[in-house]
């Protein structure tokens, strides 16, 4: 209150007092200089610094750094184009680990380009590398949508230049989706699908469309992190390494 | 100090459009410059720093080896060293991104930006992923303001938590300070903003940003902003606010990542010059802006005269 009252009162006298304004202070901005340093190996560290986080850092990489898998290509991330490597290593393991719980899922878009957050390297994957590719605490939720639903993330999906998917193919024309194939199978509006995504896309994160009326919804009870983790470590396990083909999922023209 | 900036990026004084007009306007505070009556303030910056308190691992990904706050943190102190008046400013997404603020919740990222003497900082989303709760639990932790102007706590957890805008004292000058964030819904989750009220950023802004100038007559303006630089959509963005604003001087941005090759010069709704600068993210780069002020012993000038731009920093 006592905020606005002042504001109008400056408001009252704001033209008879602009020539006072100018008088009242006696520094004028002459000249601006601007520059950026880069951050690299040739600017020295402060030890004070590190002495601060090393005990965190003890604990973190005793837990971190351990290798739960190995990667035959280095996983960039990249918002540029329809699908990519890292994108389709993402949504493929995310949908194959929640197929265990639930194997009526049809198809995934377990986050947004925007979600995926860094590269994965060639070569050793470690825990650290999978908390920093997907840092975020959402939990997988598969929902039964109408077609109509089913339609409007398509649309979302063609509008943002693809986004990361699984068990979905389709072509991209003027920000239109077009020969949607779902599983195999020509996307049929007249139907339902079952759908895995995170809580957080469903809740509207990214303003992503379709989720707000669906016919059922069920919680895996797993995060998407613990998917890739897992997903991660059953390879390793089957004695393989990690290797994401460019499918050709999502093009655009 | 001077080999590591990006010189190949920034080594040119602007020419055309307004900067040019500004060259022109300030040979007359030239000779000011020299005869030595002038303070200098040196403005440095951060963004989306998202918990990147290591430089990146060594693993043949594309930042290897990049940021950290070690070196950073000694850079700022080179930079103290010589310079009398700085302020150290970031504009948001401190969490987020590491096992650190997976396993921490934020509590290093805090201490170790007091530790750099931080001055201030506004909210990103990202500063949402644990909740008002999250963050407020980090906040003793804080010895700098955090600024936001256009998010509402009152009805929060984080009510008298934050400050809309600071008003820093160096060398005789005033800098006011504001923090602008980004429209939360359909970016945060609902459950982490609570009842936090978002406000239009750009209403918000000139409301601030006039307060500073006019009421408050502070010598600069700086909004600390989370819209991000600009986007295809028109949607608010730094761009949108630089061209809709009276009185900002300088918006440190944030949440687009993005890596400028120089801070961009727009020419605002009163005509004169609000600059965006954002140093892309994760501590990659520190962003450096040098303001020069003239001392007039008698009546001031004139407020809207343009000033001389350059991309070069003037090094003793």
């Amino acid at each position: 209150m006592t905020f606005r009252l002042k504001r109008s009162l400056a408001a009252l006298t704001v033209a008879a007092s602009s020539l006072l304004l100018s008088c009242s202070s006696n520094y004028q901005l002459v000249k601006a200089n601007r520059a950026e340093y880069a951050i690299n190996k040739d600017v020295a560290a402060d030890s004070a610094v590190i002495n601060t986080y090393l005990p965190y850092k003890k604990q973190l990489d005793a837990e971190m750094n351990q290798v739960i898998g190995h990667s035959a290509v280095l996983m960039v991330k990249s918002n540029d184009f329809p699908e990519s490597l890292l994108s389709n290593f993402f949504s493929d393991a995310v949908l194959q680990q929640a197929l265990k719980s639930d194997p009526t899922i049809d198809f995934s878009m377990p986050s947004t380009k925007g979600g995926i957050r860094v590269d994965v390297p060639k070569g050793d994957i470690r825990l650290s590398n999978i908390f920093e590719l997907m840092p975020f605490e959402n939990e997988l939720i598969a929902f039964t949508l109408k077609g109509t639903d089913v339609q409007q993330l398509l649309n979302f999906i063609a509008t943002t230049n693809g986004q990361p998917v699984a068990g979905l193919r389709m072509k991209i024309v003027d920000k239109k989706p077009v020969d949607v194939q779902i599983k195999g199978q020509p996307f049929d509006p007249q139907k339902t699908y079952r759908v895995l995504t995170s809580d957080y896309i469903a809740g509207g994160g990214d303003n992503a469309l379709g989720f707000k009326n669906p016919i059922e919804k069920k919680v895996i009870g797993l995060k998407v992190r613990d998917a890739l983790i897992n997903y991660v470590k059953d390879t390793q396990a089957a004695g393989k390494t990690i290797n994401p083909k460019l499918d050709g999922r999502i093009t655009k023209n | 100090m001077e080999e590591l900036l990006k010189i190949n990026r920034r080594n040119f004084i602007r020419t055309g459009g307004i900067a040019a007009a500004a060259t022109a306007f300030s040979l007359s505070s030239l000779d000011a410059l020299a005869a030595g009556d002038v303070v200098k303030l040196t403005i440095l910056h951060t963004n989306d720093v998202h918990s990147r308190i290591e430089p990146f691992p060594m693993d043949g990904s594309r930042n290897q080896g990049l940021g950290g706050t070690a070196r950073r943190s000694a850079l700022i102190k080179q930079i103290r060293a010589k310079e009398q008046n700085v302020l150290l400013l970031d504009a948001g997404d401190i969490f987020q991104g590491t096992p650190y603020f997976n396993k921490y919740g934020g509590e290093l990222e805090i201490k170790l930006m007091t530790a750099m003497g931080y001055d201030a900082a506004t909210m990103g989303n990202h500063d949402f992923d644990n909740g008002l709760e999250g963050f407020h639990k980090q906040l003793p932790h804080a010895n700098f303001s955090i600024l936001c102007s256009n998010y509402d706590f009152s009805n929060t957890l984080l009510k008298g938590a934050t400050q809309p805008y600071k008003v820093f004292k160096k060398g005789g000058l005033k800098i006011g300070v504001f923090g602008i964030g980004i429209e939360l819904k359909g970016l945060v989750e609902g459950k982490n903003y609570g009842d936090t009220v978002f406000i239009d950023p750009v209403v918000k802004a000139n409301e601030i940003a006039d307060l500073l100038k006019n009421d408050l007559k502070c010598h600069l303006v700086i909004c600390l902003s989370h819209l991000g630089y600009k986007y295809a959509s028109g949607k608010v963005s730094d761009q949108v606010l630089a061209k809709n604003n009276k009185n900002i001087d300088l918006i440190i941005g944030g949440h687009t990542h993005t890596f400028m090759d120089q801070p961009e010069d727009v020419q605002n709704l009163s005509g004169r010059i609000t600059s965006i600068n954002q140093v892309g993210f994760a501590g990659i780069n520190l962003g450096r802006v040098d303001y020069y002020f003239e001392r007039h012993k008698g009546k001031r000038i004139k407020t809207a005269s343009p000033y001389l731009i350059s991309n070069n920093l003037e090094i003793d």
